[in-house]
This record gives C-alpha cells, structure tokens and sequence, in this order.
C-alpha cells in the first residue's frame, strides 16, 4: 500500500464522521508532502511542537532516499514512534493520543505518542484514611498507578499484562501480580475470564467484578478492592493478583477471603496488642450490627424471660403506650435510618449536618416524644447502624442481613436467628475464591495463619505466605529462601 | 470434594458429645444410679476404639466409596443389607436428634410454639446443608467447635461449686449386672462412629497429623465425663427429672431467670450444634439411601428424607410417644450391627481380598522370575 496524504487524511477525517477535534496540518518536507493529524484535546500541545513540528522545521540537512526513515530515524524526537499499515490500527492510536503523519508515497503512516495525561494529584483516598502509613492512594490514570505499584516493587519477578476491554471505550486493563509468588493457574483462569468479556463499555474497574466473581448473584463480595498501592502490593506479595483499569482509582484484587475485610492496611503499621483487640472489637461490631435488632425483638416478644428482670421491667415502662408490635417498630426505626443514609450521601455536602440534625434529633426525638417509638428501639438500631462502618466495605450486605435477622427473629424468635447464623455460615463456607476457601483460615483451619486473623502477630514472626489464599506453594518463606 | 484429617477430627468430636448432653443423662440415671458415668465412659471408649479401626481402613480405601469398598469385599448382597442397616440408624440419629432438640427449644426458649415453626426453618437449613456436601458441614463445625467447647468448660466450671462428690460413693452397690443392661438399653445413644462408614473415599488423608483424631476422641470423653460428673454431683437422686443436662446445669446456678447472664448463649450454641449434626446425619442418610437404590439425584433423596423427617416431627407432636422408639431394643440391635458388626466385618474382608490379591501378584511375580 502506497499512502496518499491527502487521501488518507480524508477518509480518516471521513471514518472520524468530520470529528471536529480533529486537526490536521499539511506541510511540504523536502519536496514530498506530510499530512499531520491529531486530536487536539487529547494531545500535548508542547511534545507536537517540540518532537515533531520544530525538528521536521528545523532540519538542516538533505533528505535521503526514504523520507519515512530520514523522519523516523533522523527528525522525530518522539520517544514512542510507530508504523502501521492499516488504518484501523492507526485510528486506534490516533483516538489515545497519538499524532499520525501521513506521507505520501510511504509504505506506512507513522504514528509519534503525545499523549496528554490529565489526572488529578496523587492524593490519600478518601476510602481508606489512614493515621499511619503512606498516604499515596491511586488515581484515574493507569501509567500513574502503574508507576506506583513499580514504585514499591522494584524486581524483574512484577509482572504485568495488559489488555484492551470494551468495544466502545477501548479501557486499557494491566493484570499485576509477583510471577514466582503467584498460582498460575489463577492467573490463566483470570487472563480467559477477561478475554470473554464482551462489553461495549468499561467505565470503572468494578464492571469487570461480576465477570470475575463465581457467583455474581451473591449478596457477599467475592473480589477485593483498594485504592491503595501499598495495599495492592502487601496483597501481591501474599500471591493475590491485582486488576487495575484505566480511568479506576480502584484496583481488584484475587483471590478473595472474608478476613480480608476485617484487615486494615493500618493494622500493620500499628501495634500489634491493639491491633488485636480492634480486630475482635471489628468483628463483635459484625455481630451486632447483623443481629442486634432481630435479637431484640425476638428477646422482647418471646423470650423476655432470660432478660434480668430490672432490663425487663425499663423495657416494659419505655414501650408501654407504643401503639406498634416491636417489629413494626423496629422495622420503622430500621428503614428510617436506611433512608436517613441514603439521602445523607446524596446530598450536597452543605446540607449534610442540616440533614443529621434533623435525622437525629428532629425525626428521633420526635418520635419518641409522640410515642410512635420507643428509646431502646432508636438505641439499638443506631447502635446497629454505627457498627456497620467498622466495615465500610461490607455495609450495604449488612443492612440486607439485618432486615432478613430482623424478619426472622420477629417470626421465630432467637430459634430462628440461632439457625439463620447456620445457615449463613454454611452459605459462606459454599464458595471458594479462585482456590481459596472464603472463610479460611477458620474454616478450613489454617493454624499458621491464626497468625493474622483476630491475632496480629509482630511482622518478624510472618515470616512465611498464608496458605488461605492460594499460592505458588513452593515459594512460600518470605525471607527469600524456598521451604524446601 | 474430600474433607482433610483436622476436619475429620472435629466431625468425630461433634459425633461424641452431640447426644450425650441432652436426655441420655437423666434417662441413664434410672437404670445406672450413680454409675451412671461408667457405661458412658465404657460405651465411648468403644465406640472410640471403632472410630480408630475405621478410619484406619479408611486410609487403606481412600479412593472408593463405601459403595464400592463393600461391594468388593463381601459382595452385592451383603452390602445391600448393610447400607440398609445403615440407612436405619442414621434415620434413627435424625430422629433422635430432631425431637430431641424440639422438646429442648420448646422448653428452654418459648412458651408456646408450634411444631411447624420449629421444623420447617430447620428443614430448610439441613436441606441446604445436606446439597452443599460433606466439605460444607465440616466446615460449619470448625467455624462452631471451639465456641462450644468453651462454653460447655464455662458452663460445668460456673457449677463446679455446687458439686457433692459423695454422690458417688458407694460404688457398685447393685452389683455390674444393672449396669451392662443400661448399656444395652441405651446403646442408641452411641455408636457415635457409625457415620465414618459413610466417609469412605471422602477424607484426605495427605499429611494427616499424627493421632489428631485419637486426641479429639479422648478430648471428647474427657468433657462428656467432666459434664455428666458436674450434673449427677449436683442433681444426684432428682438426675431423672432434669431432663436437659445442659441448660438444667446452668439453671442450678441461676438466680434471676430460667436462663442466667452468658449461659443462654451456650444453650444458643448447643442448638447451633445438633443442627449440624442433624444435616450430617442426614448427609450419612442421603447416600446410604442413594447407593443403596442407586438413585443419582441428590436432590429426590434430600426432598424423600425432608418428608420422612417432617412426618417424624408432625407425628411425634400428634400422637406416637417417639422416646420409646429410642429405647427399645430395636434401635440397639440396630447400633450393634451397624457399630460393633459391619466394621469387623469389614476389615475380615479386606483382609481376604488383600491376601487373595497378594498371592495373584506372588504368583504372577514367580512366573515372571521363571521366564527370566
């Protein structure tokens, strides 16, 4: 193929449908003409003068035989320069940012990166405040947060894959994981799963979650996210795979486990005795925020009995006059805070404080002065409420446990709840992760990794991988030497 | 998907303490008196030494299942009659196990409940449990052990003060005999390995700690006597009335209500318990049931053991008096050919086979050096 500059120039401006962003500039190089295309709000306007235009300008010499390679090998000073044959593939580059030259008579139309990176600073994300540690979180930009992730892993063993997803947007996805740590066979598993997604669109890094998650109807998150790099690394270094996606400040992390979300990237930079016992405090926080309320009705409604008798005797004054069952009345505290939530989050945040004062004191206060509600129901649901963002992550599955506990323990009393915890149990102990057992290291009991479960041992003492996420099993020692 | 050795363990330990909490203490009383703790002691220790001889065989057969391990050993006719056996038993736990805790929610928790609401609930969440497999129940127990573990520690270690060691002196006063007749009589609260028959083919046995199970055994006997010591110290002649040893232990040392402070929530944990234990006995029941009528569909036979439970619930409630059924000697010839029978016989036929196999392969091995 022999490449016509004006003509090709056309039929690109024509298969862009006259896109006008497009610019184009036509010039004269040694007698031969050079079209010049790119699209102006995606390149930089400073390299196209520098590594193009001013060389191509100020070249003193003759061009020899093949302007093609005189300008490539001589002119440009572009650090990424290409060729292509097809226009398909010159388009594609074009649309991320390249600058396309179009010479005429040439085998190829050559393609220089000028591509303008606009993201917004490295900041500490906001999802994952931390009081110690680093504070570097990752932004929309898929080079930035690679370079962040090279940043902490300075080894040849960091491997990552990249590949192009959505027919439409044409995101860029890097898989990274430490290749001599890694399961390959998660890796390979991983890699064909995301090869099959046939999608037009790919905004954000958890559209790829329900390709990746065995059972996507789940109610419980099977895929990990940070927006961490030294999170995303700490986890690689277990043998977890990272998913990033351009335009995403949140990476996706595989295998997932359950302890996962009652880790905090904090907990390693603390100390270890409080750590523990934040850790437990965590999960009693789980406990209560799933069961209290169904507890509570189903203690006042069939099992009043086992409450001491001074607790029975303030329950029964403060309810008395309630016009409701403690269901109902539960159930209207329950869905009032859910709605109070959802509205604090959507709101502008001047209106934010506004809407809690009216939440708290106005509708809470209130109802309990007109005896719609009683204190205890507003008490335990907010208590509720307050321990569900001891794991933010996991909150919205939470308000749907509650509601189901709450359902059951009006239904069938603490019975009903003792089983509904069975059977959530077993419902989690059903699904695996990418080889990994969602409950391990309870269930399966890994004793080696009781280590950093409620427990957070000094970080000499890990000095082995946990066997709860699936690994290359014979890289498992941490200080560099094999196990065996 | 095969269970690994620890999960093994837990799942033997669960089986031994999982019916000897409830009634069997209080029942045993009127035929063993104060001895009682003997032929509990006694009757565990076999069924302990069984649980060690099967599991052993089971390392020998880790790739058939017990289908196919008795069918190869003592043929089709015999296996016929032995799954069905079996099958019997298992029922027989279920059944056990299903009106047990019926009369301990009952009484422990509500005033008036119906029947309905206690089973439907539990139905739906075996039946779950039963699909799921063999690797779900073993893990819902590990997740559970050591929290009842603890809390039945907790529980004898709150009463421990109010113990009379005395009731157990003198010793022997009616003589062994009555106390090999109890054995007899309420053998169907034992054989607490029978279920290890059903495993075959499904335990992993690479990189087994050395005796875990034998300890978790032992774990197991050491705290059913250390409750049934604290219960008959504190009840001695009124045992026969308390007739849930595990909340009645903890009631002793209430002072305000029915239930006190945290020892409801080890009655909570109790319930948790025998409804595991009634989805692994059901498993144990599903695929006698499957291999014995070579049903494919897991789910036919779940659906035909829900019905057969929901009508042992529904009956019980109306009009058959279900604790005689346990105590007949029905249910002991049942517990005595499936637990102290079938294993024995098992081994004798492998043992054949594995002798008839070596002398193949001694012969085949003769002919080989010959042609040399």
């Amino acid at each position: 193929m022999k490449v016509d500059a004006v003509k090709t120039l056309e039929e690109i401006k024509k298969i862009l449908h006259e896109s006008g962003d497009l610019k184009s500039r036509t010039v004269q190089f040694f007698g031969t003409q050079v079209a010049i295309c790119y699209i102006a709000p995606i390149v930089d306007n400073i390299l196209l003068n520098q590594t193009i235009m001013d060389p191509m300008l100020a070249y003193p010499f003759k061009a020899e035989d093949d302007i093609l390679t005189t300008l490539k090998e001589y002119v440009l000073s572009n650090n990424e320069v290409s060729e292509y044959i097809d226009i398909d593939s010159a388009i594609e580059k074009l649309l991320s940012g390249h600058c396309l030259m179009l010479v005429d008579n040439a085998d190829h139309i050559l393609s220089c990166d000028i591509e303008k990176i606009t993201v917004r600073p490295i900041a500490e994300p906001p999802t994952s405040v931390v009081i110690k540690g680093p504070r570097e979180g990752f932004n929309e930009s898929l080079k930035y947060n690679l370079a962040l992730i090279r940043k902490r892993a300075k080894t040849n063993d960091l491997v990552v894959k990249t590949l192009e997803i959505g027919k439409m947007t044409k995101s860029q996805v890097a898989v990274v994981y430490f290749d001599s740590i890694v399961d390959k066979n998660n890796v390979k598993q991983i890699m064909r799963r995301l090869k099959n997604i046939q999608i037009d669109g790919l905004i954000d890094s958890h559209y790829l979650v329900s390709y990746l998650q065995k059972n996507p109807t789940s109610l419980f998150k099977q895929v990990g996210d940070t927006e961490k790099p030294d999170v995303l690394v700490a986890k690689m270094l277990e043998g977890r795979i990272g998913i990033i996606v351009d335009g995403s400040p949140i990476a996706l992390t595989l295998p997932f486990i359950l302890i996962e979300d009652l880790q905090n990237s904090d907990d390693y930079y603390s100390q270890p005795i409080r750590v523990t016992f934040i850790r437990i405090l965590r999960l009693v926080g789980v406990i209560l925020a799933v069961l209290l309320p169904g507890v509570y009705v189903a203690l006042e409604k069939y099992h009043y009995k086992i409450l001491p008798t001074e607790f029975l005797v303030t329950i029964m004054n403060t309810t008395q006059g309630i016009p409701f069952s403690p269901f109902i009345e539960l159930l209207f505290v329950v869905l009032l805070f859910e709605i109070l939530y959802e509205a604090n989050l959507r709101m502008p945040q001047y209106f934010g404080m506004a809407m809690s004062i009216v939440g708290a004191l106005v509708l809470g206060e209130t109802a309990v002065n007109a005896g719609l509600v009683s204190p205890p129901a507003v008490m335990i649901v907010a208590l509720s409420g307050i321990t569900f963002y001891i794991i933010p992550s996991q909150a919205a599955q939470f308000s749907v446990l509650r509601l189901i506990a709450l359902v059951i323990g009006a239904a069938v009393g603490l019975y009903g709840i003792l089983l509904f915890c069975v059977f959530l149990i077993s419902y989690l102990s059903s699904f695996d992760s990418y080889n990994s057992a969602y409950l391990a290291p309870t269930a399966p009991l890994i004793m080696q990794d009781q280590k950093d479960m409620f427990k957070r041992e000094i970080i000499k003492k890990m000095y082995k991988r946990p066997k709860s996420i699936s690994n290359n099993h014979d890289n498992v020692d941490r200080r560099g030497k094999d196990e065996n | 998907m095969k269970i690994n050795y620890r999960q093994l363990s837990v799942m033997i330990f669960f089986s031994f303490i999982s019916l000897k909490f409830l009634v069997l203490p209080s029942v045993l009383y009127l035929h063993s008196g104060n001895m009682s703790w003997l032929v509990v002691l006694v009757l565990m220790i076999l069924d302990g030494l069984f649980a060690i001889s099967i599991i052993d065989l089971m390392k020998k057969n880790q790739d058939s299942n017990i289908n196919e391990f008795m069918n190869n050993t003592i043929g089709p006719v015999l296996t016929k009659i032995f799954l069905a056996v079996l099958a019997l038993k298992f029922f027989l736990q279920v059944a056990n196990i299903v009106k047990g805790l019926e009369f301990f929610v009952v009484e422990n928790f509500y005033n008036n409940f119906s029947w309905i609401l206690y089973i439907l609930p539990l139905i739906g969440l075996t039946s779950f449990m039963m699909y799921k497999g063999l690797r779900n129940i073993a893990r819902v127990q590990e997740v559970f052990c050591w929290s009842i573990v603890i809390g039945c520690i907790y529980i004898g270690c709150k009463s421990f003060s109010g113990v009379d060691p005395l009731v157990y002196l003198p010793m022997f006063k009616d003589g062994a005999v009555p106390l090999f007749e109890s054995g007899y009589r309420h053998l169907s609260w034992f054989g607490s390995s029978t279920f290890l028959l059903i495993l075959f083919g499904k335990v992993d046995f690479q990189n087994p700690r050395k005796k875990l199970c034998i300890k978790y055994i032992i774990f197991a006997i050491i705290l059913v006597q250390f409750i049934y010591f604290i219960f008959y110290g504190l009840f001695d002649i009124t045992s026969p009335t308390h007739t849930f040893a595990i909340s009645d232990i903890s009631q002793f040392t209430s002072s305000k209500s029915i239930i006190d402070e945290l020892s409801w929530l080890v009655v909570s944990l109790w319930v948790i318990m025998q409804s595991i234990q009634i989805a692994l006995y059901g498993y144990c029941l599903v695929l006698s049931l499957m291999y014995l009528f070579h049903i494919k569909s897991k789910i036919v036979v779940i659906t035909f053991v829900n019905i057969l439970i929901f009508a042992l619930s529904y009956l019980g409630a109306e009009t058959i008096n279900l604790e005689q059924i346990f105590f007949t000697p029905f249910a002991s010839i049942v517990t005595i050919i499936s637990q102290y029978i079938i294993p024995p016989i098992l081994w004798i036929g492998y043992m054949v086979r594995h002798r008839r196999q070596n002398k193949i392969s001694g012969v085949k091995n003769e002919k080989t050096k010959v042609n040399i």
